[in-house]
């Protein structure tokens, strides 16, 4: 077995002897990723900051016996955050709430002027509606910009069904976001 | 690599060449090199990603960031174990009785020696005694 280059090996070696500056650095390098995950999965802060800080305390237990080699860290990291974020999906299809989306899709509104934000509020919508593993695959490959490797691995298929649910999921949201085009807008402009 | 695989790959992982199968993008480069019109299959993704890219992750706050480091594994600090100082005792006892069974030994022979060499001094001072009553 060909051994994994992992760029986080001497820092979780670090953490683990309870080097304090190596737990800031990987911190700082790892806990934006982790909460971003957990929010384009979850598509709620308080959630996502939950699962976040649940996979970094994980992490901190598993630094003095990390095996260097067998995997990368970060990949390990993200197994870890998915499974809490499917924990949570999972409780929620079980207690189902009666309140509302987030934030409901409000449709074409060219004339209003999009701002950036609002827009990234439509993408997070039309995110959050994707069925579960469409939006895994797109958070992994487009956000977190893992390899098709690593993104196939995490989600236990073969390199072609990924690129199946990301080519679906993409498509999804590119009807979602259809007003939203170049082309669309300015062509609803007139 | 046919017209069609860049297709599948576009609509799959986007218009970033970065994102495609490493395997894949050295020759995909090449074929958009060759025909620069085949770039147009790339436009349709490149528009959803500038959409994808819109929305902004969050930024950790640092209450989170303290509460994580809080629990941080410590250095290991340098105790006085117990264990190991009955191991250092017991050390030391066996030590030192060894160093007792040496010099005890080591004076034995000492003063055999010289109870000997007091027998033989003695033996031959004793002249009135007859050869023949020692001897036979």
């Amino acid at each position: 077995m060909v051994a994994i280059v992992d760029p986080d090996e001497d820092l979780v070696r670090r953490v683990g002897q309870g080097d304090p500056a190596a737990a800031q650095t990987l911190v700082a390098r790892k806990l934006p990723r982790i909460l971003a995950l957990g929010q384009r999965m979850l598509g709620d802060a308080a959630e996502a900051e939950d699962v976040a800080q649940e996979t970094m305390l994980k992490a901190w237990r598993q630094a003095p016996k990390w095996t260097p080699g067998k995997a990368r860290f970060d990949t390990w990291l993200h197994r870890v955050a998915l499974n809490l974020c499917y924990d949570r999906l999972r409780r929620r299809r079980e207690i189902p709430t009666d309140s509302p989306p987030d934030r409901p899709d409000e449709g074409p509104a060219p004339d209003r002027g999009l701002l950036a934000a609002e827009t990234g509020v439509r993408v997070d919508a039309a995110l959050k509606r994707l069925p579960d593993r469409q939006r895994e695959a797109v958070v992994l490959c487009h956000y977190q910009e893992l390899s098709n490797i690593e993104a196939a691995a995490l989600m236990e298929i073969s390199v072609e069904a990924l690129e199946s649910v990301l080519s679906r999921g993409r498509r999804a949201l590119r009807l979602a976001l259809a007003d939203m085009a170049p082309g669309a807008s300015e062509g609803d402009g007139r | 690599m046919k017209a069609e695989r860049l297709q599948t790959l576009a609509e799959a992982y986007g218009a970033d060449l970065r994102r495609w199968p490493a395997s894949d993008r050295a020759f995909a480069e090449s074929l958009l090199a060759a025909d620069p019109s085949l770039r147009a299959m790339l436009d349709e993704a490149a528009a959803l990603d500038a959409l994808l890219d819109a929305s902004s992750a969050p930024t950790p706050s640092a209450d989170l960031a303290a509460r994580i480091l809080a629990a941080a594994p410590k250095p290991r600090a340098r105790r006085f174990r117990l264990d190991r100082i009955v191991w250092y005792l017991g050390a030391g006892w066996a030590a030192a009785a060894c160093a007792g069974v040496v010099a005890g030994v080591g004076l034995t022979t000492h003063l055999t020696a010289n109870e000997r060499a007091d027998a033989v001094l003695y033996q031959s001072t004793l002249v009135a005694v007859d050869d023949t009553e020692v001897l036979g």
